[in-house]
């Protein structure tokens, strides 16, 4: 394990050359009409780190990681790649990283082999390397058998997958995803752990989000926990769940308590 | 159920009413109104024989039915679909009842009840009998073309999820474009003829007769002449055509997906650089043009245009005439720029992965080219053979000039259009059971069709001059000009659409993902201020049109006619301060209307905390 490049998530270090760290938001905020989606987030993803973002629904995941990877434009905060500032130099900042959304449609009537095909020409990767890495990440993700099916009418799952195929085709030195297993099936899922475990102890790092813990407390070294637009926590993640489980931490500081067999008293009586 | 269904209608409206989709909804509004104010002077008409006024009436109403059955091709998915109750545990006759209810609060449904109130206005010059006839009558009619809409767009649908299907549909959909466009040419040629006086052949009547669209005036004559039996079998054969045509759709509810599309895909294809497909743009004219020949909406919006400008063209054949025969090529070229009016609204959220790469400049190169390259061959082969078909060779430089421009325009005016007022539609993998389904189009389709006219503005003023000076240089000059305008209208208004797309790409996203555009305020309208709205729109329409401008036409024209018009029961000196009083009421009621929506914009303060942005808000479909 290369351990060089650990840090508290929430240390700070002077922005730009060898030092800048993987990812660091700064005061990413995000208004929608009368709500604020994204409350002044400040987030720094250490290089060589797999770093997982945590939040129950509409904590404001998705957007703070839209804006992050240049798909939201923030109403205030910077978001950096490297020290490469996302919005001001969208064009080195995109190529050094791999991007998965949630929910997002892709060019619907091609094969998941065209859509590859495709994407790595734009990226401007050599033909013969394109067709060998899409290979591979077809085999990989076991889409080969979708050869005649256009990806409209893939299943949730295979869309996933293909998506995260597309954010590796360029080997990029961060992937940024969001729900990655998501509808995605138990041998797949353990093949892509064992992809992003690679990719991380190579140097590569990772922010991803979730709301499933075990998952998160099996892969991540380092956490972060948002709630309400908010970062409640975030550091190693020894340090943010202490004694207890990442569940038990998550839900006391998102304060959700529900009361137990108390609701629903309708339900099956 | 339709109570519910409606209310909930009227939420997703509110929510989905900002901006742009607002303006577009007032601007059709006005044209529909006039429309249908159009229809009521027909029934005014003061012929010498009434049944001439009838005949027309009976074509209109045709034309009605036939834009019923057009309109979803550009107005796109309805509010509330169908997949929205797939799981509830209602009938699925019921729940048709329920969302047909919900199909009637609509700007297009009122207007064209208020057409449709033409034959009460029509009847009431017959006498008090067909009046009262033709109330359950225009009710009827009413329903029947709500109805006949929904059934086509559901059968489309599900005869366009084989390319063959869509292509089929295109051609449907051309032909009736034709058909009620040529209805409005039978009404000017009405006009020169002076066919007021001299009556219709017995060929048309009994046609327009004949079809549903008119059964509802057959019962109004007959009633009249005091044919019982006609009167009843008109009104129920339209009643018996209505429950059909519900049992026909609420099968087509909620009725499993079918099978699958599979394509022969290319998995030994190389990844190709070489000849169309090189430089940037190359892998992404390569999407295209495999989008273009896989997605059976954009088969259909080929066929549309092929087809509509040849219909247009050979019609006029069945009279012997070939005079529109060589205008096919450049009509086609205009029409076809509908097709590219939302080219990005069509593919969705997909726009993350042009964004993520920087490939705004390639992908917007691309779809320029592929439409090029779509159109250009049919164009051109339209072009040549309908030219040498037609022997007027006089002609050539108009169609290779006009043509060439108007092509090049529109793949310009298509890109722009398509980044500046982007139309959201539900993304792909989410209407798996209609291929068919998009956004609101109609604005931008207008908008490219009668935009895609100016292009041929330079190459046409050569072409003018030319013919009255009788200059074969001035004629032939307009050829280069043409194929210049074009190019330069591609190059100049694509570089335009490239630069906003990159500057606006996160906004586009937004506004795909959310229907929204992202600098819009969150309405909620309290509901006095609907109420106070619908009431507005609806007390003002009639005090305006029906007993206000209505009443004032016919008194100007000192018609003998009272039908329902207030004005017209007074005694004489009161009747023209009493349309005027209408005038007022309904304009100051349009502006009460008008005032709740917008004083309720500004947003209030709500309760709710959740975050919208994690959610995909089902608001993007259209009205």
């Amino acid at each position: 394990m290369e351990t060089l490049a650990r840090h508290d998530a929430d240390a700070s270090h002077p922005g730009g050359g060898e030092a800048a760290p993987a990812f660091r938001l700064t005061g990413l905020h995000k208004v929608f009409a009368d709500n604020v989606a994204v409350d002044h987030v400040d987030l720094t993803v250490p290089r060589g780190s797999f770093f997982g973002l945590v939040g129950p629904n509409g904590a404001g995941k998705t957007t703070a990681l839209s804006m992050a990877v240049g798909l939201l434009r923030p109403d205030e905060g910077r978001s950096e790649v490297f020290g490469v500032d996302v919005w001001s130099d969208p064009v080195q900042a995109k190529a050094i990283m791999g991007v998965l959304p949630d929910g997002l449609a892709m060019p619907e009537r091609l094969t998941g082999r065209e859509l590859l095909t495709f994407i790595g020409q734009l990226r401007g990767i050599p033909d013969d390397v394109v067709a060998q890495r899409t290979q591979e990440l077809l085999d990989v993700m076991e889409l080969n058998d979708a050869e005649r099916t256009l990806v409209v009418d893939y299943s949730t799952g295979m869309r996933k997958k293909l998506g995260l195929a597309t954010a590796l085709l360029h080997a990029p030195r961060l992937l940024v995803l969001d729900e990655p297993f998501e509808a995605v099936d138990p041998v797949s899922a353990a093949a892509l752990k064992a992809i992003l475990l690679r990719f991380v102890a190579a140097g590569g790092s990772v922010l991803l989000s979730s709301h499933v813990m075990p998952l998160v407390e099996q892969l991540c070294d380092t956490v972060a926990v948002m709630a309400k637009g908010r970062v409640v926590a975030a550091g190693r993640l020894d340090e943010v769940r202490g004694d207890g489980t990442l569940e038990e931490t998550f839900v006391r500081l998102v304060g959700v308590e529900v009361g137990h067999g108390e609701g629903l008293s309708w339900l099956a009586s | 159920m339709a109570g519910i269904l409606i209310r909930m209608k009227l939420a997703i409206l509110r929510r989905s009413m900002t901006g742009g989709k607002a303006t577009w909804m007032v601007v059709g509004g006005v044209i529909g109104i006039v429309l249908a104010g159009a229809t009521i002077w027909l029934s005014l008409l003061d012929g010498t024989d009434p049944h001439v006024v009838a005949d027309l009436l009976a074509a209109v109403y045709l034309m009605w039915a036939l834009g019923w059955v057009i309109g979803p091709i550009w107005g796109g998915a309805t509010v509330l679909r169908v997949e929205h109750f797939a799981l509830l545990s209602v009938p699925r006759r019921r729940l048709a009842f329920g969302l047909l209810g919900a199909a009637f609060v609509g700007i297009t449904t009122a207007v064209t009840l208020l057409g449709f109130l033409s034959l009460i206005v029509y009847a009431a010059r017959l006498g008090v009998v067909p009046a009262l006839v033709a109330v359950p009558g225009v009710v009827l009619q009413l329903i029947f073309v709500v109805l006949l809409s929904r059934v086509a767009m559901a059968v489309f649908g599900v005869v366009a999820r084989s390319r063959t299907g869509a292509a089929f549909t295109g051609a449907v959909i051309a032909a009736m474009m034709v058909l009620a466009q040529s209805g409005w040419m039978v009404y000017v040629a009405i006009q020169v003829s002076g066919v007021l006086t001299t009556g219709f052949g017995p060929g048309f009547r009994t046609t327009v007769r004949a079809v549903p669209s008119g059964w509802a005036l057959v019962a109004v004559e007959s009633a009249d002449t005091g044919d019982w039996w006609l009167v009843l079998a008109a009104l129920a054969g339209l009643a018996a055509l209505i429950v059909l045509l519900l049992l026909a759709w609420s099968r087509t509810l909620g009725s499993p997906r079918r099978a699958r599309a599979t394509i022969r895909g290319s998995r030994d294809a190389r990844p190709a650089r070489g000849g169309l497909y090189a430089g940037s743009a190359g892998p992404m004219l390569r999407k295209e043009l495999r989008t273009w020949w896989r997605d059976p909406l954009r088969t259909q919006s080929v066929f549309v245009p092929v087809v509509w400008a040849l219909g247009t063209a050979l019609l006029p054949l069945t009279f012997d005439s070939k005079l529109l025969l060589p205008w096919a090529a450049p009509a086609l070229a205009v029409m076809a720029g509908a097709a590219v009016s939302n080219l990005y609204g069509q593919d969705g959220t997909a726009l993350w992965m042009t964004l993520l790469t920087g490939s705004e400049r390639a992908d917007l190169r691309g779809r320029q080219l592929a439409y090029l390259l779509i159109f250009g061959p049919i164009t051109l082969v339209v072009a040549v053979v309908c030219t040498v078909w037609s022997g007027q060779t006089w002609t050539w430089p108009w169609v290779l000039a006009l043509t060439p421009a108007m092509l090049g325009g529109g793949a310009g005016l298509g890109a722009l259009v398509s980044v500046v007022a982007l139309a959201p539609g539900p993304d792909a993998h989410k209407r798996p059971d209609n291929p068919l389904e998009h956004g609101d189009t109609t604005g931008q389709a207008n908008l490219m069709v009668w935009g895609g006219l100016l292009p041929g503005i330079p190459a046409g003023a050569l072409l003018g001059f030319g013919t009255v000076y009788d200059n074969a240089f001035l004629l032939w000059a307009a050829v280069p000009v043409g194929v210049a305008t074009g190019v330069l209208l591609a190059w100049w208004l694509g570089n335009v659409a490239v630069r906003r797309l990159e500057a606006r790409g996160a906004e586009l996203l937004f506004l795909m993902r959310t229907g929204r555009t992202s600098t819009s305020v969150k309405i909620d309208v309290p509901k006095r201020a609907v109420w106070a709205s619908i009431a507005g729109w609806t007390f003002g329409s009639i005090a305006l049109f029906p007993q206000g401008i209505v009443p004032m036409i016919v008194l100007a024209a000192g018609l003998e006619v009272k039908s329902w018009f207030l004005a017209l029961y007074l005694p004489g000196a009161l009747q023209w301060p009493t349309a005027a009083v209408m005038v007022l009421l309904g304009g100051w009621l349009y502006y009460v209307a008008i005032k709740a929506a917008i004083a309720s914009k500004p947003s209030a303060p709500s309760g709710d905390a959740a975050e919208p942005a994690e959610q995909q808000p089902a608001e993007f479909e259209s009205v």
